[in-house]
């Protein structure tokens, strides 16, 4: 299906399903309501077939361009019928399973994530390992009975829901840096693991630590080589940094448009909301730019580092002005309204932390897109 | 155009930039075609050589080319437009009891002009009359940018002969041609702090090791693709407020980037004898024609906020 006929599509089938598709909750609701409306709307969507369209036939997918799952995505989150970070999730768990898991695999499990029967999670942060991943620790012992892991993962978003895990482990010596990382399919339901929910400063229990002891992984829930990890870290980076991405602009834009009509006169800098928007458009103009690339079949590399960098700068020039226009409500509301706000200000703060640092993406972009050769 | 005969135009523009400016660089860009490849294909014509332009900071009669014929007037080929004042998008003209009050720049064109068309503020809307330059005085500017050649234009016409014109959507097409200009100009000063950075030695390494000045090249990196990704959107939808806020941007980065060549070429980017120079200067003065990005930004969020709505997003 083409992009206009799946737009046309997809509009009239969520104006048809309005009422079952609303969230059932005001305000940012809880983490659990969050999981709950995302699962029903995932399995709706699924069941109608848009949720399968975009993705390969092999994992059940039903075909066609990557910009399907773009739209997909972008009006969810424009009818704020999904949170759009959560929603993403499977925008890099699935191109892992995918790419790299054994085929008979992919096409057993990618359904159950993409029709919201499942939550999957991403174990690659861990204590000592936050920018720096190729240094992290959490052991895979091969042994008869399979691989034996020990160790802990933080950061590890809906881990508390989540049925599977794809888990960087170290195979290597701990000298071996990435040449020694493994990826696995873990399920959550294996003995040893032990899941504590993290709680934020924007009130939710998002992030999660996840303790690994003597957790045994079957051979066969290798993705990709043994030892051959840090290539799969490397390849699904820029997919956390495309797809996903173009989702989250509909959800700034949602929320800028809201800030524009809410804020009492007077209480914003003009200035500061056209430097925003700037932002924002900029940003739009440049995430559909590498959708199209995806869509002509191109690799996504270190560019999409400039995304990022773009979208969190965005995202906190927003939300700042949220802090002034709504100011009074961030500090003291205790509706629901204002509640969300709160939250959704508070979270903004670290769009600059997480999904690799506004640090470590200037980083990359000096060092593999400018030519500025090593940093020592 | 073919893929093939746009990179034989793409060449030749660059050939062009890189040995000749003014006069001789109007004769190349008849030579090349330039003016069929802005009836054919604007989009691609505007944004290779106001790019060009940029990089090399030579300059041509193409804004005002480009600005007379979307102003649709008979051009003869020596046409010339009298530009806004520093700062403005508005006309530089404004009509009056049957006088036309003329206050704006010109490019070094308006001097040796067969004719120049002067757009006004009237009743009805914009009006455009198309004059000899010697019914308008002209007073040379020199100021940040000798090189640029801008001129001083004021007059007082008989403004009985004024055609109605679209000036908004005109000064839409010059705003993206100056922001490519200063896409151009940002990442040829990114290029001269980037080799820089490499080249010079300070405590026994290129200080291109160090995080302070890497990550203000990524900084400019991210400033520059941000003002060219919205510049390429924009010609897919030509509207005044797209192309304000691409120009808007476009300033802000080239100002940024200008800001942090500067502290990376440190002492060297002080002098005369370093070309930053001349890229600093044209940055400051090109950012003001059309609308200077300040005055541009504050509008955008102005008209937001008055309206309680943004403008119309990007479809995928």
């Amino acid at each position: 299906m083409e992009l206009d006929a799946f737009k046309v599509a997809v509009d009239a089938w969520l104006d048809e399903h309005e009422r079952e598709l609303a969230c059932d909750y005001e305000g940012v609701g809880t983490l659990d309501q969050q999981v709950a409306q995302l699962r029903k709307v995932m399995g709706m969507a699924y069941a109608a077939g848009f949720m399968r369209m975009g993705w390969p036939e092999r994992a059940g997918g039903l075909g066609g361009s990557n910009l399907l799952r773009a739209y997909l995505g972008e009006v969810l989150t424009a009818r704020d019928l999904v949170e759009a970070g959560i929603y993403s999730l499977p925008e890099v768990l699935a191109p892992t399973m995918i790419d790299y898991a054994p085929e008979a695999l992919a096409a057993e499990m990618v359904p159950k994530l993409l029709s919201g029967d499942e939550i999957w999670c991403q174990g690659f942060s861990e204590p000592g390992t936050g920018s720096n991943l190729g240094s992290l620790a959490c052991r895979a012992t091969h042994t008869d009975a399979g691989w034996r892991i020990n160790g802990q993962k933080v950061w590890t978003s809906l881990a508390q829901y989540a049925q599977r895990c794809v888990l960087l482990t170290r195979t290597g010596t701990p000298e071996s840096a990435h040449r020694g990382i493994t990826a696995m399919f873990i399920d959550m339901d294996s003995p040893g693991i032990t899941v504590r929910p993290i709680e934020s400063m924007h009130g939710a229990e998002e992030f999660c630590e996840v303790f690994y002891d003597d957790v045994v992984v079957p051979l066969d829930r290798v993705l990709g080589e043994v030892d051959g990890g840090w290539s799969i870290a490397m390849d699904l980076l820029p997919y956390e940094r495309s797809t996903a991405l173009w989702h989250r602009a509909s959800y700034l834009h949602r929320r800028l448009g809201q800030l524009v009509s809410a804020a009492p006169a007077g209480t914003l800098d003009p200035t500061a909301v056209g430097e925003a928007t700037q932002l924002l458009w900029a940003f739009r103009a440049r995430s559909r730019a590498t959708q199209r690339r995806l869509a002509a079949g191109e690799t996504l590399g270190s560019e999409t580092s400039i995304d990022k960098v773009l979208v969190a700068t965005a995202e906190q020039a927003i939300f700042d002005l949220v802090a002034e226009g709504l100011g009074p409500d961030v500090a003291t509301g205790d509706d629901p309204v204002s509640a969300r706000w709160r939250a959704e200000f508070l979270y903004s703060r670290a769009a600059t932390i997480y999904g690799g640092s506004a640090e470590i993406q200037r980083n990359i972009i000096a060092r593999r897109l400018l030519g500025l050769g090593d940093d020592r | 155009m073919e893929a093939s005969e746009l990179e034989l135009f793409r060449r030749g523009i660059r050939h062009a930039t890189e040995t000749c400016g003014d006069e001789a660089l109007d004769a190349a860009l008849d030579e090349l075609g330039w003016r069929d490849a802005l009836v054919a294909d604007r989009n691609t014509a505007v944004s290779l050589l106001f790019e060009a332009q940029g990089s090399t900071v030579v300059d041509s009669s193409a804004l005002d080319w480009l600005l007379a014929a979307a102003l649709g007037g008979q051009d003869g080929g020596r046409t010339s437009v009298v530009l806004p004042l520093l700062r403005r998008a508005a006309p530089p003209g404004r009509v009056s009891a049957g006088r036309c009050e003329v206050h704006g720049l010109g490019t070094r064109t308006v001097a040796r002009a067969d004719e120049t068309v002067v757009v006004a503020e009237a009743d009805g809307g914009p009006v455009a009359f198309t004059v000899k330059a010697s019914s308008l005085e002209l007073r040379p500017v020199r100021g940040l940018d000798p090189a640029l050649g801008i001129v001083e234009v004021t007059g007082d016409l008989n403004a009985a002969a004024g055609r109605p014109v679209d000036w908004e959507a005109a000064a839409s097409v010059g705003q993206l041609a100056v922001g490519h200009e200063l896409v151009g100009l940002a990442r040829a000063m990114l290029e001269l702090a980037r080799q820089h950075a490499l080249d010079r030695v300070q405590f026994g390494r290129p200080i291109s090791s160090f995080q302070a000045i890497r990550h203000r090249l990524a900084e400019s990196l991210v400033a520059v693709e941000a003002a060219d990704g919205l510049l390429a959107a924009a010609w897919e939808d030509p509207s005044p407020v797209m192309a304000a806020m691409a120009k808007g941007l476009a300033g802000r980065s080239a100002r940024a980037v200008a800001r942090h060549a500067q502290q990376v070429l440190a002492g060297i980017g002080f002098t005369t004898e370093h070309p930053l120079h001349r890229y600093v200067r044209r940055t400051i003065v090109i950012d003001q024609l059309l609308g200077a990005s300040s005055v541009l930004t504050r509008q955008l969020g102005e008209d937001v906020l008055e309206r309680g709505t943004l403008p119309p997003t990007l479809p995928l």
